[in-house]
């Protein structure tokens, strides 16, 4: 798939947007300016990674900062034909395990944590609030192994392939541990956790059902 | 159709063709929970995935000021490629068994059995190219302390099990004195290295992962030049002054575990 974007200051011109891994490549030969693109593009997502976890967006930023730090340090490491994305979370991965590690902090994020974001405005604004809490209070219940691969697919957005090369595991046994977690989920969320649309609708998702 | 497109039609509250979402559902379990009951599961995650984040505005301005500091030794040591900076460590710590171990070489070596020699020698190394590399690996980081136990259970286990069974007579007659001696002569030789292992490590401060598999390679690499160099197989000698270097490790373990819980 091709993709393009106007250049800003000037309408007429269309640059193509380069991939992950030309930025890299780009970042390696000495582009500056490839570094900047790849954090604008991965920092939000990194930091709702690690602001899930931790309990300041302090020290969720900071770690941001060393997976960038620690890519820069590892740049001639990247092979040409290898993903970024998931390179990219294996780094922040690593970095979390370690953080854990060090300060022994994951059991203080208990399930009554109440930091679950209200983004959602309207009349049913605090329905959806109120399932998208049950839904992060089932998800903090799951055994770690499971819950990892979910939010590695639901928010930071890898497929389950790049799921599998960011945990050091394989496409299958990835896939079973999110069946595992979302069978989990639904056990858990039964009947305290209607969804925003009340749980008697046919997904929207799907063409025809609407 | 995959995964990936079910989940971001989820996010985005997209509509997709019926005909391809039942194809995917019939050959995937995984898409099929988050459909069940009316999508309920599917549709409660999207709400996790928009959720805003709070983002500082000037995180990359302080990550460039951090990036204007990575000059020096250091900065040019970690990052180097990954398999020169395994061959940087390699080359000095087989260069050190060489000197300790085989120019200065226990004085019964003539007696010393050729095949104990390379079995001692292909056990130790690949021990120790496996202690380097999950130094220095970027890979995902398991289970650490299933890999320190494993390591450490290796280099107590190794030296003790060839002090049971001495290898000539002059060692089969040995006494437990001059361990200190053995353990100093170790770790003189090794030791520097550590600091090389300093310099290669990515980590802006060092990490107990760090100090475990770096004294594993030592340790592990004293051992097999002290099998070279001393023909002392008394079983109390080599606990103490050959696996010494394996035992300060597993202190550092227990003390560092005993903080830790002493913390919580």
């Amino acid at each position: 798939m091709v993709s393009v974007c106007v250049a800003r200051g000037n309408p007429g011109y269309i640059a193509p947007v380069r991939s992950d891994e030309e930025l890299m490549a780009a970042y390696i030969a000495g582009d500056k300016a490839a570094f900047r693109e790849l954090f604008q593009r991965y920092s939000p997502l990194l930091q709702r990674a690690m602001a899930r976890d931790l309990r300041s967006p302090e020290e969720a930023s900071d770690l941001v900062q060393q997976t960038f730090l620690h890519l820069h340090r590892s740049r001639l490491d990247f092979e040409p034909g290898r993903k970024l994305k998931p390179w990219i979370f294996t780094i922040a991965l690593n970095l979390k395990r370690e953080y854990f590690r060090r300060s022994k902090r994951r059991h203080e994020t208990s399930l009554d944590d109440d930091r679950v974001a209200e983004p959602f405005e309207g009349p049913r604004g605090q329905e959806r609030s109120d399932a998208a809490r049950e839904t992060e209070r089932a998800l903090r219940a799951l055994p770690p192994e499971h819950r990892e691969v979910i939010e590695l697919h639901w928010f930071g957005g890898l497929s389950f392939p790049e799921v599998a090369e960011a945990v050091g595991s394989t496409v299958a046994a990835v896939k079973v541990r999110a069946h595992r977690g979302y069978v989990a989920l639904r056990e858990r969320l039964g009947d305290s956790a209607l969804g925003p649309d009340g749980g008697d609708e046919a997904s929207a998702s799907v063409e025809g059902s609407k | 159709m995959d995964c990936s497109t079910i989940r971001d039609a989820f996010v985005n509250d997209a509509a997709l063709p019926a005909g391809e979402v039942q194809d995917h559902l019939a050959s995937c379990a995984e898409c099929r929970d988050l459909y069940q009951n009316g999508g309920e599961l599917g549709r409660n995650l999207a709400l996790g995935a928009s959720t805003a984040v709070a983002f500082p505005d000037d995180l990359f301005g302080l990550l460039e000021q951090k990036l204007a500091r990575e000059t020096g030794p250091r900065a040019w040591l970690r990052s180097r490629p990954s398999g020169l900076r395994f061959l940087l460590l390699l080359l000095p710590l087989l260069a050190a068994v060489i000197v300790g171990g085989v120019l200065r070489h226990r004085a019964d070596l003539d007696e010393y059995p050729l095949q104990r020699v390379l079995m001692l020698l292909s056990i130790y190394l690949v021990a120790i190219l496996i202690a380097l590399g999950k130094e220095l690996s970027e890979a995902p980081r398991g289970d650490a302390f299933r890999d320190y136990w494993a390591l450490l259970v290796f280099a107590l286990g190794v030296p003790i099990l060839a002090a049971f069974a001495p290898a000539t007579e002059l060692s089969s007659q040995a006494h437990p004195g001059g361990a200190l001696g053995c353990f100093g002569y170790g770790a003189l030789l090794t030791l520097p290295i550590a600091l090389l292992i300093w310099g290669f490590d990515r980590d802006d401060r060092v990490s107990l992962r760090t100090v475990c598999l770096s004294a594993a390679a030592l340790g592990l690499s004293a051992n097999l030049m002290l099998e070279l160099h001393c023909g002392n197989g008394n079983a109390q000698h080599v606990l103490l002054g050959h696996a010494s270097l394996g035992i300060v490790w597993l202190a550092a373990l227990s003390v560092t575990r005993l903080l830790t819980h002493l913390r919580k």
